[in-house]
């Protein structure tokens, strides 16, 4: 029954495109993810059982990310309704085209077979691209046409990494089909050479989807231009896509015993991206960009913390939570601070504490989250790295860790807090009144509850979350000694 | 006798990654690519029938999806939006014709050194397939990064997109026919986009010169 969190978006996607009026399509997107965050909820009380030939199947690391999307996609359809006021794309279109990327992200955490998982990857970033065309503008169209070249040339690389891999697995017999629990099964049968070349393709074409360094660079020109509301799927739920891909081709050659080779690469592209992320952000005025770079340097993060493995594979899991919900906040946030200031521009925001405590106090409460303050899990995340490559004995990758990210703390909150505190610009609109306030409650309503999920599930973090994060990390570390699995149960960071 | 039509179609391939390069009548490269399509869209079959007399209905599939695509209607899409324009031809690329093919000729013998110290563990169709994969690729990325106009890097992508079709040569039986033809829909719909998308840079700049899309950057 898993399928229905395929099917549910992709008929929502039908109806919109066939309802006539505004409002009752913006209705269908609601209940479309809502329905798909029903389900999404209902499939963690039911056991899913093995089955060996479908094409999609429910396991931990993938019914993880899919909750992640559904929650993120849940939260942004009602922000939506708020935000949306002039139709500028047609919003048919566009409305269809976002619960498709839902389908198509919920179809890549959901599938077996490698292909397949390229198929539904590719369908999302091409339903994503006319999303960031939302203002028509040329500044827009800049931004999507970068978008669009980057990850088509980016996503044919990882093809060619896929298909690396069906390379190698034609040295055992029978060959071995591109189901990813089969290829782990049988990783020893595989030939070292074309897997190595298929990981370091699939990396590199799927990092450049995710945002990691050097192939980072349409980041942030479209989260720059994209709604905020968009780039808030972009960056929460977008990345976890190409994620999972890097994810499935590692735990194939960490179980053919390339475990070292593969989380050495991922430690050193994730390092870069949390440096480029580290030179970018500091003196930035653009807001919205800053975030983007935040959002490259959360991509490093999980990188890094997979490619350490013990403690490190379950801190990118957290790590991966609390970036989807701390994106969808700043990026409401982003949003809610362009309708009252008509500016990207840091310098341009002051005071937003004064001028709409509500908002500030969010907007705050985001920066601390994002930045890695505790009692945000995100703190707990980069702790548990830290530790990762401590145990490890790593030490280069400890302090530059540690340093790039003190870097981008200092970036951002030097930017950053200004906009918060101060006194807010003289010349500003006063709060509206009637339908602007509804509007207002129905974008911060969403923001409020990611913030104290994100809250939450960093000061106390229920039984439940942490044996569906458990059992995601689990997956990632097959044979990585039986020992391992105990010594990373023992040093793991709890709240 | 199958054996060298096979490798001829592979070299003309590669050869005709050049004369992409050496040409700047776009309306002429995207006729060039057509016809290395149609060459490779043989192959499937070709390579089927290396097996046994009647090759499967899996290669029929796929060479039928891609000759539909791309020797037909991914042309026609391309030159449509070509004729809407005044500007016919690239002039100026980063990297000008003669530099460009001097490269793709070196990218071409670094993929041959390349394939040699990449034994494949099965028997391939040909030798030729691993190092043509690769050149079509790395001459599709040349194409992409050195020219201007968004139809060419347009093209540049498809035919990195062809240097893996001819990768996935390799893969014929172990690949799903519906993996292969989502392949061949995305690729579709990719192009469909970007061709919608060159359409409106050129509405919106006058012409669809690349360069100018570069009002986002860090200040």
């Amino acid at each position: 029954m898993h399928v229905l969190l395929i099917v549910v978006p992709v008929v929502f996607a039908a109806v919109c495109l066939a309802l006539p009026g505004p409002r009752l399509r913006l209705a269908s997107l609601v209940a479309g993810s809502g329905a798909h965050f029903g389900v999404t909820i209902w499939s963690w009380s039911t056991t899913f059982p093995d089955e060996a030939d479908s094409v999609f199947a429910i396991e931990p690391l993938g019914h993880l990310f899919v909750s992640l999307v559904s929650v993120l996609f849940a939260a942004t359809s009602v922000y939506f309704v708020g935000y949306h006021r002039k139709a500028l794309l047609s919003q048919r279109i566009f409305l269809a085209c976002m619960l498709a990327l839902l389908a198509a992200l919920s179809a890549v955490c959901m599938s077996r077979h490698l292909g397949v998982l390229w198929v539904a990857m590719e369908a999302a970033s091409l339903a994503a691209t006319p999303l960031i065309y939302f203002r028509l503008s040329a500044r827009s169209l800049e931004a999507t046409w970068k978008f669009l070249l980057m990850s088509s040339v980016g996503i044919a690389l990882a093809l060619l990494g896929i298909f690396c891999i069906a390379v190698a697995a034609m040295k055992a017999e029978p060959a071995v089909s591109l189901v990813y629990s089969d290829l782990v099964s049988h990783a020893k049968e595989l030939d070292v050479l074309w897997l190595r070349a298929g990981f370091l393709l699939a990396l590199v074409g799927f990092g450049a989807k995710m945002g990691l360094s050097p192939l980072h660079s349409w980041k942030p020109d479209a989260y720059g231009e994209a709604p905020p509301p968009v780039a808030a799927l972009l960056s929460g739920a977008m990345t976890l896509g190409p994620f999972i891909g890097i994810l499935r081709v590692f735990q194939v050659c960490s179980a053919a015993g390339l475990a070292e080779f593969a989380g050495g690469w991922l430690v050193v592209f994730g390092l870069v991206s949390i440096g480029t992320a580290a030179v970018f952000v500091v003196g930035n005025n653009d807001y919205r960009r800053i975030f983007a770079y935040t959002s490259v340097e959360h991509m490093g993060v999980m990188v890094v913390g997979v490619g350490l493995g013990l403690g490190g594979s379950y801190a990118a899991m957290l790590h991966a939570m609390h970036n989807t919900l701390n994106k969808g906040v700043l990026f409401f946030m982003a949003g809610f601070f362009w309708r009252i200031y008509q500016s990207n521009r840091v310098s341009d925001v002051r005071g937003a504490l004064h001028h709409h405590p509500t908002a500030g106090i969010l907007f705050l409460g985001g920066l601390c989250a994002t930045c890695g303050l505790p009692p945000f899990g995100m703190f707990f995340s980069e702790l548990g790295i830290l530790f990762a490559a401590a145990q490890k004995a790593q030490w280069w990758v400890l302090g530059l860790f540690t340093l790039t990210l003190c870097i981008v703390f200092v970036g951002v909150m030097t930017a950053m807090l200004p906009m918060v505190f101060g006194p807010p610009p003289e010349n500003l609109k006063s709060a509206p009144k009637g339908e602007g306030r509804w509007r207002n409650v129905v974008m911060l309503a969403p923001a409020t509850l990611l913030l104290l999920a994100a809250l939450v599930l960093g000061a106390y973090q229920p039984a439940c979350v942490r044996d569906a994060l458990y059992a995601a990390a689990a997956t990632l570390e097959p044979l990585r000694t039986e020992s391992g699995a105990a010594v990373a149960r023992g040093m793991e960071v709890l709240p | 006798m199958l054996q060298s039509a096979i490798d001829s179609i592979l070299v003309l391939a590669v050869l005709l990654n050049l004369a992409m390069l050496a040409t700047s009548r776009m309306a002429a490269c995207i006729r060039t690519f057509a016809l290395q399509s149609l060459l490779l869209a043989l192959l499937p079959i070709a390579v089927g029938l290396r097996h046994e007399t009647i090759p499967g209905a899996h290669a029929f599939v796929i060479t039928a999806g891609a000759v539909g695509l791309k020797v037909f209607l991914i042309p026609w899409i391309l030159l449509r939006v070509l004729r809407t324009g005044e500007i016919h031809r690239e002039i100026e690329p980063f990297i000008g014709f003669t530099a460009s093919v001097m490269l793709g000729a070196v990218i071409i013998v670094a993929s041959f050194a390349f394939a040699k110290r990449m034994p494949l563990p099965t028997e391939a169709p040909t030798d030729l397939l691993v190092p043509v994969s690769i050149a079509t690729l790395f001459n599709g990325l040349l194409m992409l990064v050195s020219r201007l106009k968004a139809i060419t890097q347009v093209l540049g992508y498809l035919v990195v997109e062809n240097g893996i079709f001819v990768f996935g040569l390799l893969l014929l039986e172990q690949t799903p026919v519906l993996v292969e033809l989502g392949i061949l829909l995305d690729l579709f719909v990719g192009v469909f986009i970007m061709g919608i998308i060159v359409y409106h840079i050129r509405r919106e700049f006058d012409h669809m010169d690349t360069h100018l899309l570069d009002a986002l950057r860090e200040s």
